[in-house]
Parts: C-alpha cells; sequence; structure tokens
C-alpha cells in the first residue's frame, strides 16, 4: 500500500475509533489511549522533566480528552487536538506550581546566568559525544521557560508563531528563549562531558569563560 | 578572540539554524574555528532532538484512566431495561428524546381507559380516597416517565461539577420551578382528579423537565 | 579588545537589532490591543445552512441581499479557538459551521467568550446554539433555531419558521411573519407586532407579554404555569378566545361575547369562552397560578 493510501486508512481508521468512543465504546476508548499515549508522555515529561508528574498530566490529558470527545466534529486533526489539549494541560500545570520562568514574555534577563562559549579547548566539539539519554537529561535540567520552547520547537515541530499564540509571547521572543535554550543544552552537554572525562565534577567557574 | 564579526555571527545564528537565509553565518563560520564548532554543535543537537524517541507510559496510566471513567459513567453499559432509551443519545438530541417522552405521554392517554377521570360511586359518597386519586393517565411518581426522568437527574447530579456556576444556577433554578410546578400540579390532582389543566400541566411540566435535564447533560458533556 | 572597524561593526549591527526589535514590537502591540479578531467571507448557495455553536459571548446574525457569509469574530483569550468548517470545501458553500472551541479548561467566565457578527443570505437557515450568551438575529426568511440557557435571544422582522428555546434567558420577539415557537422555564417571553399565522409560546415562571393584533386564520396559543401573562390587542383585533387558569385570575378588559360551556367536564377557576368581534383568530390563553390580563393599548 502507497504511504498516501496507508495515511488515508489509518485516517479513516481513528475517524471510526473515533465515533465509537462518542458513542462510549470502551474499547475504542482504549484503542485511542494506545495511539496516542506515547507521544502525550513524551510531551509531558519533556515539558515537567519529572516522570511522576508526566504520568499524572497524561492522564488528566485523556481524561479532558475523553469528557470532551462528544464536541469532536473533525474540524481539524484529531492528533492536532489532542496535542493542542496537552500542551495546554502541561502550561497550567507549570503555572500553578509557581514556575514563573514559564512564561516567556520579554523581562529582565540580566539576571540569567550567561550562556558560555568554551573555548580554547582541544576536543570543542559536542559531535559524537552526545546520545539520546544525555539529551534527555539535559532537556529535563533546563529551566522551564527554555525547555518548554525547545520541546515544542525543535522536538515537537512547532512553528515560532504557534509558540507565540501558545505561550501567549511575540514571535521574536520566542525564537530568541530558543536559541538561548539551545546555547544553555549545548553548555550542559559540554559540563556533562567534561565530568564524564575527568571522572570527577568541575565548577563553572573554571570553565574557560567568554572571550 | 571574540570579534565583532563573531558577535554578529552569535546575533544571526538563531536565524539561520531555523531556516532564514544568512549567508554570513555559514562564511564566518568557515574562517572561526570557534563559532564553526558552535554552529556544528547546535546542528547536531537539533538533529538529535527530532530523533527523540517517544517515551512509553507505565501501565498504572490507564488503569487510572479506567478507573475514573468507569467512575463517571462513560463507558457504555451492556444493554438493560433502560438502555434502549440511553442509546438514544440524548445528551446530544434533547429534541428528540423530549419528542419521546411526548409520545410516550400521549399514548398512555390515548391506549389507557379514562377510569381516573369519573368520580368513583355517587356524589353523596365520601370524596374518592387520596390512594384513588393515582391517574393512569398522568406520569405518577412510579410511572416509566418518572422513572426515566429520574434517570436522567441522577447522571445531571453526577456531572453537575464540570458546569460553570452560572450555566449551574440557571438550570437550577430551571429544574426548581418545574419540581414546584409538579407538585402543585400533583397536589391539585388529588383534590381535584377531574382537573384536565393541571393534568395538562403536569405532563408539561414532565416534558419540559426532560428537555432541561437533557441540554444540561449534553452540556456537561462538554 | 574591538579595533574602530569592530566598533563601526557593533554599532551598526545594534542599530539593526534595534529596529527589528521596534518593527516586531509596535505591530505586536496594535494585535493585543485589538485582542484576537478574524473577518471571513464565504461565497455561498443563496440557501446555505449556517451553524454557530458557542459558549458565552454575543451572537449577532443580520441577513442580506448577497450570496455571502460575512463573518467577524472576537475572542479574549488565545485559548479560546473559532473552528470553522465549509462544506463543500470548494466552491459555493450550502453548510457553513461555527464552533468555538475552549482548549483550556482553567478557562472560566468572560474569558471564554467569542462574539461573532454573521451576515448572511436572508434564505439562509441558522442553527444557533449559545448557551451563555446573547443572540440576535435579524432579517430572515428561512427557518432559525436558537437555543440558549442563561443568554436572553431577540429575533427581529424574521418571516421563517423560528424557534427559540431557552432555561433562563429571556425571549423577544418583534414584528415575526413566519411559524414562531418560544419555550422557556424562568425566562420572559415577548412577542412584539406579530404578523404570523401561528404562534406558541410557552414559560414556566417566567412572564408572558404578547403587544399586537392577531391575524385572521391565525392560531395563537400562550401558555405559562405561575407568570403573569399580559395579551395587549387593539380594539378592532378579531379572534375566539379560550382562557382558563387553575389557580391564578382572569382580567379582561375588552368585549367578548361568551360562547357556550361544552359539555365536557371542565374545572378551573377562572375560565373565558368567547368571542372578540368577528373571532377570526384562535387564541387560547392557560396559566396555572399566574394572572391573565387582556387589554387595549
Amino acid at each position: 500500500m502507497s504511504p498516501q493510501k496507508t495515511a488515508a486508512v489509518k485516517a479513516a481508521s481513528e475517524t471510526q475509533l473515533i465515533a465509537r468512543a462518542q458513542q462510549g465504546d470502551e474499547g475504542a476508548f482504549a484503542a485511542l489511549f494506545e495511539a496516542h499515549k506515547r507521544r502525550v508522555y513524551s510531551l509531558c515529561l519533556r515539558m515537567t522533566g519529572n516522570t511522576a508528574e508526566a504520568e499524572d498530566l497524561t492522564q488528566e490529558v485523556f481524561l479532558q480528552l475523553f469528557r470532551k470527545i462528544s464536541t469532536f466534529r473533525g474540524e481539524s486533526a484529531f492528533s492536532t487536538w489532542l496535542h493542542r489539549l496537552a500542551i495546554n494541560v502541561v502550561l497550567m500545570h507549570l503555572r500553578k506550581k509557581g514556575l514563573q520562568q514559564v512564561s516567556l514574555d520579554e523581562v529582565d534577563t540580566s539576571q540569567d546566568e550567561p550562556v558560555k562559549r568554551d573555548y580554547g579547548d582541544e576536543d570543542r566539539r559536542l559531535m559524537g559525544s552526545i546520545d539520546r539519554i544525555s539529551l534527555s537529561r539535559a532537556i529535563a535540567e533546563l529551566p522551564p521557560g527554555y525547555r518548554t520552547v525547545f520541546v515544542l520547537h525543535d522536538i515537537e515541530g512547532y512553528e515560532h508563531n504557534e509558540i507565540a499564540e501558545i505561550m501567549n509571547c511575540s514571535v521574536g521572543n520566542s525564537k530568541s528563549q530558543l536559541h538561548k535554550a539551545r546555547m544553555k543544552l549545548r553548555e550542559g552537554l559540554r559540563q556533562d562531558r567534561n565530568k564524564a572525562a575527568s571522572g570527577a565534577s568541575v565548577p563553572a567557574e573554571q570553565a574557560v569563560d567568554e572571550r | 578572540m571574540k570579534t565583532a564579526a563573531c558577535l554578529w555571527f552569535d546575533a544571526e545564528l538563531g536565524a539561520y539554524l531555523e531556516g532564514e537565509n544568512k549567508p554570513f553565518v555559514a562564511s564566518h563560520a568557515q574562517e572561526c574555528p570557534f563559532c564553526q564548532v558552535v554552529l556544528a554543535d547546535l546542528e547536531q543537537l537539533c538533529s538529535l532532538a527530532r530523533q527523540l524517541a517517544p517515551a512509553e507510559p507505565s501501565p498504572a496510566v490507564w488503569a487510572n484512566l479506567h478507573a475514573v471513567l468507569e467512575e463517571e459513567g462513560m463507558f457504555r453499559r451492556k444493554l438493560g431495561a433502560w438502555d434502549w432509551f440511553r442509546q438514544l443519545q440524548f445528551p446530544q438530541h434533547p429534541a428528540p428524546i423530549g419528542a419521546l417522552i411526548c409520545l410516550m405521554v400521549l399514548g398512555s392517554l390515548l391506549t389507557l381507559p379514562p377510569v381516573s377521570l369519573e368520580r368513583r360511586g355517587t356524589p353523596e359518597s365520601a370524596s374518592p380516597s387520596k390512594a384513588a386519586v393515582v391517574s393512569l393517565a398522568s406520569p405518577s411518581e412510579n410511572s416509566a416517565l418518572a422513572l426515566a426522568i429520574r434517570d436522567m437527574e441522577t447522571s445531571y447530579r453526577a456531572g453537575a461539577k464540570f458546569l460553570t456556576p452560572e450555566i449551574k444556577a440557571t438550570y437550577e433554578k430551571g429544574l426548581n420551578s418545574l419540581d414546584a410546578s409538579i407538585r402543585e400540579c400533583t397536589d391539585s390532582l388529588q383534590q381535584q382528579p377531574d382537573n384536565t389543566l393541571a393534568h395538562e400541566y403536569l405532563l408539561t411540566a414532565y416534558t419540559r423537565k426532560a428537555e432541561v435535564l437533557a441540554s444540561a447533560l449534553e452540556y456537561e458533556g462538554r | 579588545m574591538l579595533d574602530r572597524q569592530g566598533i563601526a561593526k557593533k554599532g551598526n549591527w545594534a542599530e539593526r537589532g534595534w529596529k527589528g526589535l521596534t518593527l516586531l514590537l509596535v505591530p505586536a502591540a496594535a494585535l493585543l490591543a485589538a485582542g484576537n479578531r478574524l473577518e471571513k467571507t464565504f461565497d455561498t448557495s443563496p440557501n446555505p445552512r449556517i451553524s454557530v455553536t458557542n459558549v458565552t459571548g454575543q451572537v449577532v446574525v443580520r441577513g442580506w441581499d448577497k450570496p455571502q457569509v460575512h463573518a467577524v469574530y472576537t475572542v479574549v483569550s488565545p485559548r479560546v479557538e473559532v473552528d470553522t468548517e465549509v462544506l463543500p470545501r470548494i466552491g459555493a458553500a450550502d453548510k457553513i459551521h461555527f464552533t468555538t472551541h475552549v482548549l483550556d479548561p482553567l478557562v472560566s467566565g468572560n474569558e471564554q467568550a467569542a462574539d461573532y457578527t454573521l451576515d448572511v443570505p436572508i434564505g439562509a437557515s441558522l442553527e444557533i446554539r449559545n448557551p451563555q450568551g446573547s443572540v440576535r438575529i435579524e432579517k430572515l426568511q428561512a427557518e432559525a433555531s436558537v437555543e440558549s440557557v442563561g443568554g436572553s435571544i431577540i429575533a427581529t422582522d424574521c418571516s421563517g419558521h423560528l424557534a427559540a428555546r431557552s432555561v433562563g434567558g429571556d425571549i423577544e420577539i418583534i414584528r415575526p411573519s413566519g411559524h414562531v415557537e418560544a419555550y422557556s422555564i424562568t425566562g420572559n417571553l415577548h412577542f412584539v407586532s406579530p404578523a404570523t399565522s401561528k404562534l406558541r409560546g410557552s414559560t414556566t415562571s417566567g412572564r408572558i407579554l404578547y403587544e399586537g393584533d392577531f391575524v385572521e386564520g391565525g392560531d395563537y396559543v400562550l401558555s405559562d404555569y405561575s407568570g403573569d401573562m399580559d395579551v395587549i390587542c387593539p380594539a378592532s383585533a378579531s379572534y375566539e378566545l379560550n382562557a382558563k387558569t387553575v389557580r391564578g385570575k382572569l382580567i379582561n378588559s375588552l368585549l367578548i361575547t361568551p360562547r357556550r360551556r361544552s359539555p365536557s367536564p371542565f374545572s378551573s377557576a377562572s375560565s373565558l369562552l368567547g368571542t372578540h368581534n368577528t373571532g377570526k383568530a384562535t387564541v387560547e390563553l392557560k396559566s396555572f397560578s399566574g394572572t391573565i390580563r387582556i387589554r387595549q393599548p
């Protein structure tokens, strides 16, 4: 079967599942959960950095989904609808926790730790030295605001205008925060690599500073 | 040494990674080994981020979710005595269910003998006992219609917490008004069993109550 | 250390940065000030079906003589979306569905509001559901169904079949000329200058006010349970009246020629059966415990 036909069959199957779920079909609920649980859970996990919170939030997302499923009329793709719902649930959770950094409003960032560019190391490249586990850990350690925009853009594939709408900020702010998030991730990964290489933790001030 | 060109590189790097046309970034990276490292690192980072595999939640997530959904009555139960009624999906179709209830009422009016509309005994005899007042042509507390509405009301009460305060207040006011009219009509019929207007109002009140509950159930489902 | 060329380059770079920031912020500020307002125009068939499913906010629909739907909608919160489904997707639309989605469960109250203003072909049939907000429709010729829970409904100059239902919202129907059905539980009903030949109005505890004449051959039924009912019609009105109440009062100021009561058992506290003038329309007024008043303006 061609990719287009496969996608069409899959969409038709999902439409049937949704219709059955709207009738209260328990099997349809289970099938929809099975089909989308990984993506929703991954989003929750990457945005919170905590497995227990991510599981609670995943449960909350699907609970809201199934309660509202009768209102879904197919105006947009089901996965898009579900994804937006998941993002909103996570953002509300983060805001309720009092994590002000989640807002990406243009605020004074002068108190932020400066993003460092390490120069002078012989082995300066990260290439070949980071794996998915290290990257996942580094993402979890990002400040919430940086983490959110990085996850939404570089992992989930949202455009900046969509992120700006979700986060209630400007497109420019979304772009600048993303760049800072990437630089911060890079710094974090390099520090992890240096620690692993030296076998001991290296205080931040001993890293080669920006010129 | 970090030059002004490196600063300019810093300023345009983000846009370059977004796919914007920033030829200076690529050209400077070829001249400056330090900026070249930064560019390569970030490109690798972005590439790896896109390849991150989805994580798998524990089975407890579905178990908890299933338990909550079952408690909320989200799953369609196996067919029982009243499931033919629920299958009409009245949360989505309040008008048809209201019409069905009207038909049930009309059917009972047309097919049952109007025993209750005739006075029992002679005018000189004692007034009909309250027990005899129960009209076969009007909904009583235990009639099929009243039971169906009671079922709907139970479902509504279970989900009322999901309504906004304003909406809930409107529905509650409406239901209280209808309940008052049902009580008053029932009392009136106990005193005047042949009061056709009271019969009519009682049937109307039950019908309206079914419609209001259907509307509330649909709203809760949103 | 920066050389002179470096300083100049840095200055240019900083200047560009400020210009870019200004260019970005000014339109963003304008957008923020205006809220989120969208305007769309759809080409349609002459008699499309239009539906609006809203949560709260004002919905205004007006008929016009173009085969187009012009929609303007404004949302307060970015967590509220308006989805539009147009069928068919290509060519003149036969059906357009507008649906408001509240994406964030923590958005509440007025933040959920979406205001719609639609200009639709006068032959468009309409279905509007706006539980917490008000609805106003004008100058429509085809059927219209409007449902609200707490919001008010006002329909003006509609000549198609009009069905308006609310739980607590007031309903006002002005100069209708098609069939009218208006039902509420606790809301008030107000009919102004009806030119319709069939009208049904019912409320449980709200009031009913009917101001206007009765069309020859028309059929009018007004019913309430505990609210009062006022019928204000001209002295020239011609109708056959059947008014009854179980526990309320009946106050009539117009000359009625009584009709002999039918032999069927009929029990009510007050009733009036008779004819005003030549009895060309049929008017039935019912109340359980409210007061029914019939008078001239």
